[in-house]
C-alpha cells in the first residue's frame, strides 16, 4: 500500500540524515482534499509547556510572542481547587476573521485549512491582530514591515508537514494530548476523537467554526472554551 | 505491546494505536504536500523562510544523534539534530521507554525506520541549545585575581592550572597573598589527619569533591581520582538536597537497599502521591511519568490524590487534592494506617506470611517481617534486635541460628521459614533452653503500638486536615486490592522530622500489600549490562587505593567508633549519620565550616552550587571566602556562579552534550533499560596544546599524572586478557565503557548501514580506533540507538510479580532501631513513631519563631531544573520570574494583590528578600510557595571584572566588555528562598539538618510577608 511504501522511503532516505522528502513525496499523491485539523484533549494535557518550547525551537518566533501558549487558570473555590490548562494557537478558522482585515490581502487560506501569511505582501499593519478574536497573531518586529515588523501566526508547522514530519507542538506532546489529523479523511484516534459530541471550540459564544477543537477536560469547570 | 505497535506502524493496519495515528499524519502529510506547496511557495513567502526555522532530521546535510539528556535528571532519551555543527533541535529517541510512556518501539527496529517517527521530549530538553550555547559559558581555566568574591579573575593556561594544582605552593603571592597553598601531592600520604583520631582516616581525606549534578560514568570517574587514586573517603554528593528526605522512609523500609521506589503508573488504579509534583519535575519527570498517568485518567484507568500544601499542576486531573501543612506527611500516613487497622482493611494473609515462600504461594514478589519477634526485654544482650534461634539455642549451628523467630498459629516461636502462616500481632514471653523468661513482641504489634500513640483525629490535627479526609483517603487506597501504591518525592520528608515521615509513607503499601506487584510500589529494574566490568575492567588498576575513615559529612559512620565520644560522651560537637543513606552535601559544607571531625585542606566543586542551592547556603559564602578553612578551592563547571565566585580555580567543563555523561539506569518504577549519553556536537570549550578538550576528565587525567597518581595515563586499564592499555582522554574510558555495555548486553553488530550512521552523524567516532572492530560494530548497534532498550516494560513482570523487586520491607528495622542518636544517646525508633519536626537539640521552630507567621512550600516549575536553567531563554520567555504566591485568604487578610512587591523576612535574614505577589487559590493558607531556579546572582546576572573575558567566555564580545563581564538583569530576575532558610543556632548557625539521616530542611523556616 501507498502509505507504507512512502514511509519506507522516508526510511530509508532519512537513513543518513541528508533527506529531502518534498522531492521522494511529490510523486505520490494530489493535496486537494486535505484539510489539516487538531484536537486538544484536556484530559491529557499535563500544562508541562513542552509544545510551547518545541514551537520556540522550531520555528524561531520573536521573543516574548508565541505561536502556541498554555493558559492556565485556576478553577474551583479552595480547597476543591484546581489548575486548568489550554493550549492556544491559532484555530486555523473555517471563515477566518483576520483574512478580510487585511487591506493587503496578505492573509489568505490554503486548500489545506491553514491559514498563512505572505511575507512578500505584510507590511505590518496589524489589522489581522486586532482583527483576531483569539489574540493568535502578533508582529514580528525584528522584521521590516512598513508599519513596524511582520505579522506571524500559527501555521501547524506547514514546513514540517511538507516533509512528513508533525508539527512541532504535536511531536513534543508527550501525553499525546494533540490529536492531529485530515478533518476530511480522518483516521485512528484522530477519527474517534472527532466523534465526540463533547468537542468545543475556543469562545464558542462568537459561533467560528475552528480548525482547532477542544475535549474539555472532565473534572473542571473551565478551559477549552476561553 | 511494543511489538504490536510497532506492526501496527509499519503496516499500517490498525486504526487504534497512538503510534499508529501519529504515523497516518506523518503519512497522510507526505502526500498532502509536495508539489502543490512547492508550486504555492513560488506564489508566496512563508515567514519560516525569512525566520530560518531550525533544521529536521530530514533536511539536507544534517546529523543526527541519539542520546540522553540532562535537561534535569528524569533522563529521557534526545534525538539531536545537528546543522552546520550546531545543535539546533532535541525531540525524544523513539527506542527510549521514557520518550513513549514506557512503551518504545521494539530495540530490533532498524535505524532508518525510525527517524521520521514522532518522539516527545519535554520542554526542558527543548530548550537544550540555549543551555548549550549559553554566552556565559566558561571556555578557559580561571584563576583568581583578587581576594575571594571580588569577581576578579583571569584566564591562565592549561598546563598552569594543572601545575598550579598538583604542586601548592605560594600561589597567590602576586596578590599579596603570604600564605603556602597545598597541592595534591601534598595530600598523597598517609600519616593519620588528626594524630589522636586515627579512626578518621589519612590525610588523604583533607581532599574534598563535592558534586553537584553528578551521573554515572563520570560519578565513577571522579571516584577513581579521589577515592581511588588519591585514596580520599570525600567524594560526596549531592542527595540531601536532592531528596533525601522521602528516601530515608524507604531505607529503613528496605533495610538500606532502595532509595526509590514508587507507584506503577502503567498499571496502578490509584496513587497516592505525597510531596511529588509529577506534572512538573520528578524521575522519571512529566514526560514519563506524568505522560503516563495523564493518559491513563483520559481514558478513565487511573485516579490519583495529592498529598501536598500546593495542588500542583497534577490538580487538572487529580480526583482529590489533600492540601496538608508543611512537614506533616508522616502524621497524616500515621492517620491512614490507625484507620486501615482499626478498620481491619489491612492485607493480613500478605503480612502474615513471615517467609518468602509463604507470601509467593499467595502471588507475592515479596514479603514482609510483620511477624518475626523483637526482643523488646532492655536487660536483654540482644535488646532491640530480632529473636533469633540462637537466642532459644545457643547450641544451634551457625546459619540456624542466625534464622529469624515468629509464633506458630498454636503460640510455639519457631523458625521464620517453617510457618506456613504466623501470629501478626503478639506481645509474649517465651523461654530460652535454660529457662531464661524473654519478652518479645512482633514487628507488627510494634508498629501498631508506634501508631496508636495518637488517634485520627490527633493526626488530623496535626497534619492539619480533617480526619474524614483521613478516613476517605484511606479508604480509597484500601478499595484497589493491590493495584494502588504510593508515590513519594522531596516534599514527603525533606524536612526535620523526615525519616519518619517517610517511613510511614512507605509503610502503607506494605498494609495493602502492594510491594513488587504490578500496578503497586516498585523498585528499579536496573540496567541492560554492567558498563565498568566486562571486556574492560574500569574499577581496578594497579596501586588502587582503599579509602578509609569518616568522611566530613560524617555520614555512614557512627560516632560510637570515634575518639571524641570515647573521651567525651554525648553529644557529638555536630551530629553523626550512621544510618543515612548518605550524600550529605549540606553536613559536609558545615563540616568544612566547623573543621569537624577534621580539617579540609582543598576543595574540588563539580557542578556544585551550595550558596545558591543549599537552604540558607549563602552561610557557606564565609566558609568559602575563609583561606583557613579551605585552603584551596577548584570548581569544575560551566558557568561562574553564586559558589565559586569564592573558588581560587575555576575549571571549564563540557555540557552534555559535548561530553561523556556517562550510563543511565532507570529510575523507579519498574523499567530495566540503559540509556547512553554520547556527545552530539563537538566540544566548546578550548583544548590542550595536544587537542583535548577542557573538562573534567581532561583535568583529572593531566592532574593525577602531574601529582603521581595511579590509574591515570599509560597502561592504566586492564583488559580481560590482561592487555593494558592508556586512559590519556575521556573516549578511552567511556568508549570502554559502551564496549562492556554492548557485549554484556549480547547485542548484535550493527549493520553496515547502522555502523555508516554512527561514523557520519557522531563525534565520537572520531576514536573508534580505541576499540577492535567487532567491538566497534556491536558498540554502533547501542549508540544508533542511544543505549540498550531490549526490555518491554510487560517483561519485567512474571504475572503479577515484579522481578527485579524489593523482595523483603520491614515493619521494624533492626539496624535503625539498635543506632544511637549522636546528640541525645538515645536509640532511634526502629519503627513508625509520630515525630514532630524538631532541631538535633529538640527545638520546636514554630513555636520559637511565631512571630513568622507563614511556612514556606518551595518547587520546581515544569521549565526549569534546580539551579542552572536561567540560561533556557525560552522557558524564560514563558516564565520571566517567580513569584510569591499566597492564598486568597491570606491575601485578603494582608491587603495584598497580584504583582504588589512584598519582602519576605526570616529570623536569619531580616533584610529579607523581594518579589511579586501571586494571589491563588492553590496553596495552603499559611503558607507562601516560591519556586527554585530564579533570583540568581551569578550565572549572567552581574558584570564581574574579569580579565580578558571575551576570550573567557562564549558568547566573546557579545558579553564582555573593557571592563570584564557584562551583566544581564534579566538573568537576575525573581527571588530566592534559600536566601532566608532558618539556620540552626545550636550548631554554628549553619543549616538546619534532620539528625538521623542528615536530611537538609526545607519546611520550617518560618517567614513574615511586609508589603513595600
Amino acid at each position: 500500500m501507498s502509505e507504507r511504501r512512502v514511509f519506507m522511503k522516508n526510511g530509508l532516505i532519512a537513513m543518513v540524515g541528508v533527506a529531502s522528502l518534498a522531492v521522494a513525496s511529490g510523486k505520490e499523491v494530489s493535496a486537494s482534499t486535505r484539510k489539516w485539523g487538531m484536537i486538544i484533549d484536556l484530559n491529557r494535557c499535563c500544562g508541562c509547556q513542552s509544545c510551547v518550547i518545541a514551537c520556540k525551537a522550531q520555528n524561531k518566533t520573536v521573543a516574548g510572542s508565541f505561536n502556541t501558549r498554555v493558559i492556565s487558570l485556576e478553577d474551583g473555590s479552595y480547597p476543591n481547587s484546581r489548575i486548568a490548562f489550554t493550549p492556544v494557537q491559532c484555530n486555523q478558522c473555517e471563515n477566518p476573521p483576520c483574512v478580510p482585515a487585511c487591506p493587503l490581502s496578505a492573509t489568505f487560506k490554503l486548500p489545506n485549512g491553514i491559514v498563512v501569511t505572505d511575507w512578500n505582501k505584510c507590511e505590518g499593519l496589524g489589522t489581522c491582530v486586532t482583527a483576531c478574536p483569539y489574540e493568535a497573531r502578533f508582529l514580528d518586529k525584528r522584521y521590516k514591515g512598513t508599519e513596524g515588523g511582520k505579522v506571524d501566526k500559527c501555521d501547524f508547522c506547514l514546513h514540517r508537514l511538507e516533509q512528513g514530519l508533525l508539527p512541532a507542538c504535536v511531536e513534543a506532546c508527550d501525553a499525546n494530548a494533540r490529536l492531529f489529523g485530515d478533518l476530511n479523511a480522518p483516521t485512528g484516534e484522530f477519527a474517534e476523537y472527532l466523534k465526540k459530541t463533547e468537542l468545543t471550540s475556543r469562545k464558542a459564544g462568537l459561533g467560528i467554526k475552528t480548525g482547532v477543537r477542544y475535549l474539555p477536560n472532565r473534572l473542571s469547570k473551565q478551559g477549552g472554551a476561553l | 505491546m511494543k511489538e504490536e505497535l510497532f506492526n501496527l506502524v509499519s503496516t499500517g493496519s490498525s486504526l487504534t494505536r497512538r503510534g499508529f495515528l501519529k504515523l497516518t499524519a506523518v503519512v497522510s502529510a507526505v502526500m498532502a504536500f509536495g508539489v502543490d506547496t512547492a508550486k504555492a511557495a513560488v506564489k508566496w513567502l512563508d515567514p519560516r523562510r525569512v525566520q530560518k526555522s531550525a533544521a529536521t532530521q530530514l533536511d539536507q546535510g544534517v546529523k543526527v544523534v541519539h542520546s540522553v539528556c540532562l535537561g534535569c535528571n528524569a533522563r529521557c532519551g534526545v534525538r539531536a539534530v545537528v546543522a552546520d555543527g550546531r545543535l539546533v533541535k532535541h525531540a525524544g529517541n523513539p527506542y527510549h521507554p521514557y520518550n513513549h510512556r514506557f512503551a518504545s518501539i521494539p530495540y530490533d527496529t532498524p535505524v532508518r525506520e525510525t527517524l521520521v517517527l514522532p518522539s516527545p521530549v519535554c520542554g526542558k530538553s527543548q530548550d537544550a541549545p540555549n543551555y548549550i550555547y549559553n554566552p556565559y559559558r566558561l571556555i578557559k581555566p580561571l584563576k583568581r585575581s583578587g581576594p575571594r568574591g571580588s569577581g576578579k579573575f583571569e584566564p591562565i593556561e592549561w598546563e598552569q592550572l594543572i601545575r598550579e594544582i598538583a604542586d601548592g605552593g605560594n600561589l597567590f603571592a602576586h596578590l599579596g597573598e603570604k600564605r603556602v597553598v597545598p597541592g595534591i601531592k601534598e595530600l598523597n600520604s598517609d600519616a593519620p589527619i588528626l594524630p589522636d583520631a586515627p579512626e578518621l582516616g589519612s590525610v588523604r581525606n583533607g581532599f574534598v569533591f563535592i558534586g553537584g549534578r553528578d551521573q554515572n560514568a563520570r560519578k565513577e570517574f571522579s571516584d577513581r581520582f579521589v577515592k581511588e587514586a588519591l585514596g580520599s573517603v570525600n567524594r560526596i554528593g549531592h542527595a540531601d538536597i536532592c531528596g533525601i528526605g522521602f528516601r530515608m522512609g524507604n531505607w529503613a523500609f528496605t533495610e538500606r537497599k532502595e532509595l526509590e521506589v514508587k507507584a506503577d503508573p502503567v498499571n496502578a488504579e490509584y496513587i497516592l502521591v505525597f510531596g511529588a509534583n509529577i506534572y512538573e519535575a520528578g524521575q522519571p519527570g512529566v514526560n514519563t511519568y506524568g505522560a503516563t498517568l495523564a493518559k491513563r485518567y483520559s481514558d478513565g484507568k487511573v485516579k490519583f490524590t495529592i498529598v501536598d500544601p500546593r495542588a500542583t499542576n497534577a490538580s487538572t486531573h487529580a480526583e482529590n487534592w489533600v492540601p496538608i501543612k508543611p512537614g506533616q506527611d508522616g502524621a497524616f500516613a500515621m492517620g491512614m494506617i490507625r484507620w486501615i487497622i482499626e478498620n481491619g482493611r489491612h492485607n493480613k494473609s500478605y503480612l502474615a506470611a513471615s517467609h518468602p515462600k509463604a507470601a509467593a504461594a499467595l502471588g507475592h514478589a515479596s514479603y514482609s517481617n510483620a511477624t518475626h519477634l523483637v526482643i523488646i526485654d532492655p536487660g536483654h544482650k540482644n535488646y532491640r534486635k530480632f529473636l533469633r534461634v540462637a537466642d532459644l539455642d545457643p547450641k544451634a549451628p551457625e546459619e540456624e541460628g542466625k534464622k529469624y523467630m515468629v509464633l506458630a498459629p498454636d503460640d510455639r516461636p519457631v523458625p521464620f521459614d517453617t510457618a506456613g502462616e504466623a501470629v501478626l500481632d503478639a506481645d509474649r514471653t517465651v523461654m530460652a533452653d535454660g529457662g531464661r523468661a524473654i519478652k518479645v513482641a512482633t514487628s507488627f504489634y510494634l508498629m501498631r503500638e508506634g501508631v496508636m500513640e495518637h488517634t485520627v483525629a490527633q493526626y488530623a490535627a496535626l497534619a492539619g486536615v480533617e480526619a474524614a479526609q483521613i478516613a476517605r483517603t484511606a479508604e480509597e487506597f484500601t478499595a484497589h486490592g493491590t493495584k494502588a501504591a504510593v508515590t513519594q518525592y522531596h516534599g514527603a520528608g525533606n524536612y526535620l522530622s523526615g525519616t519518619y515521615a517517610s517511613y510511614p509513607v512507605a509503610m502503607l503499601n506494605a498494609m495493602i500489600g502492594s510491594v513488587d506487584r504490578k500496578g503497586g510500589y516498585l523498585k528499579s529494574g536496573g540496567g541492560a549490562a554492567k558498563w565498568n566490568e566486562g571486556l574492560y575492567d574500569l574499577k581496578g588498576f594497579a596501586s588502587k587505593k582503599k579509602s578509609q575513615g569518616a568522611a566530613i559529612s560524617r555520614e555512614k559512620f557512627a560516632y560510637e567508633k570515634t575518639t571524641e565520644f570515647k573521651k567525651n560522651g554525648y553529644p557529638s560537637r555536630r551530629p553523626w549519620f550512621p544510618f543515612s543513606s548518605g550524600g550529605l552535601c549540606v553536613e559536609a559544607m558545615s563540616g568544612i565550616d566547623q573543621q569537624y571531625p577534621y580539617p579540609c585542606k582543598i576543595l574540588f566543586t563539580y557542578f556544585f552550587n551550595p550558596v545558591y542551592s543549599i537552604p540558607g547556603g549563602a552561610r557557606y559564602i564565609e566558609t568559602l571566602k575563609d583561606s583557613d578553612k579551605v585552603p584551596l578551592h577548584v570548581s569544575i563547571d560551566i558557568t561562574v556562579n553564586e559558589s565559586n565566585l569564592y573558588a581560587d580555580y575555576i575549571v571549564p567543563d563540557v555540557t552534555y552534550a559535548e561530553g561523556h555523561y556517562g550510563f543511565l539506569t532507570p529510575h523507579a518504577p519498574a523499567a530495566k533499560f540503559t540509556g547512553i549519553r554520547t556527545p552530539t556536537i563537538e566540544p566548546l570549550t578550548g583544548k590542550t596544546a595536544d587537542g583535548r578538550p577542557f573538562c573534567e576528565e581532561t583535568f583529572l587525567i593531566d592532574l593525577a599524572r602531574a601529582a603521581g597518581l595511579p590509574g591515570f595515563g599509560d597502561q592504566a586499564i586492564k583488559d580481560k586478557n590482561g592487555g593494558l592499555h592508556s586512559l590519556n582522554t575521556a573516549e578511552d574510558y567511556y568508549l570502554r565503557a559502551i564496549a562492556n555495555v554492548a557485549t554484556g548486553a549480547k547485542v548484535p553488530e550493527a549493520a553496515p548501514a547502522e555502523v555508516e550512521f554512527v561514523e557520519k552523524n557522531y563525534p565520537v567516532a572520531r576514536f573508534k580506533g580505541i576499540l577492535p572492530v567487532g567491538e566497534w560494530k556491536q558498540v554502533c548497534y547501542v549508540l544508533a540507538r542511544g543505549g540498550v532498550f531490549n526490555t518491554p516494560y510487560e517483561e519485567v513482570f512474571d504475572g503479577e510479580k515484579h522481578k527485579f523487586g524489593l523482595k523483603r520491607v520491614v515493619l521494624y528495622n533492626e539496624d535503625l532501631a539498635t543506632t544511637k542518636n549522636s546528640i541525645t544517646g538515645e536509640y532511634f525508633s526502629g519503627t513508625l513513631k509520630y515525630t514532630p519536626p524538631r532541631t538535633p537539640k529538640g527545638r520546636d521552630i514554630e513555636a520559637i519563631d511565631r512571630e513568622y507567621p507563614f511556612s514556606p512550600v518551595t518547587y520546581k516549575m515544569n521549565l526549569h531544573s534546580q539551579s542552572r536553567t536561567t540560561s533556557h531563554a525560552w522557558s524564560m520567555e514563558v516564565f520571566p520570574t517567580n513569584y510569591v504566591e499566597v492564598n486568597e485568604k491570606d491575601a485578603q487578610q494582608l491587603k495584598l494583590r497580584n504583582k504588589d512587591k512584598v519582602r519576605l523576612v526570616s529570623r536569619n535574614n531580616p533584610k529579607g528578600i523581594v518579589g511579586q505577589v501571586k494571589v491563588t487559590r492553590l496553596i495552603r493558607p499559611g503558607c507562601v510557595g516560591v519556586s527554585h531556579h530564579y533570583g540568581h546572582t551569578q550565572m549572567g546576572a552581574s558584570a564581574l571584572p574579569i580579565r580578558r573575558a571575551a576570550e573567557v567566555f562564549l558568547g566573546g564580545k557579545r558579553v564582555a566588555n573593557a571592563k570584564g563581564l557584562k551583566g544581564d538583569a534579566r538573568l537576575g530576575a525573581g527571588l530566592p528562598f534559600n536566601a532566608i532558610s532558618r539556620l540552626d543556632e545550636d550548631f554554628a548557625n549553619t543549616p538546619l539538618v534532620e539528625v538521623c539521616g542528615g536530611i537538609p530542611d526545607f519546611s520550617s523556616t518560618r517567614v513574615k510577608i511586609q508589603k513595600i
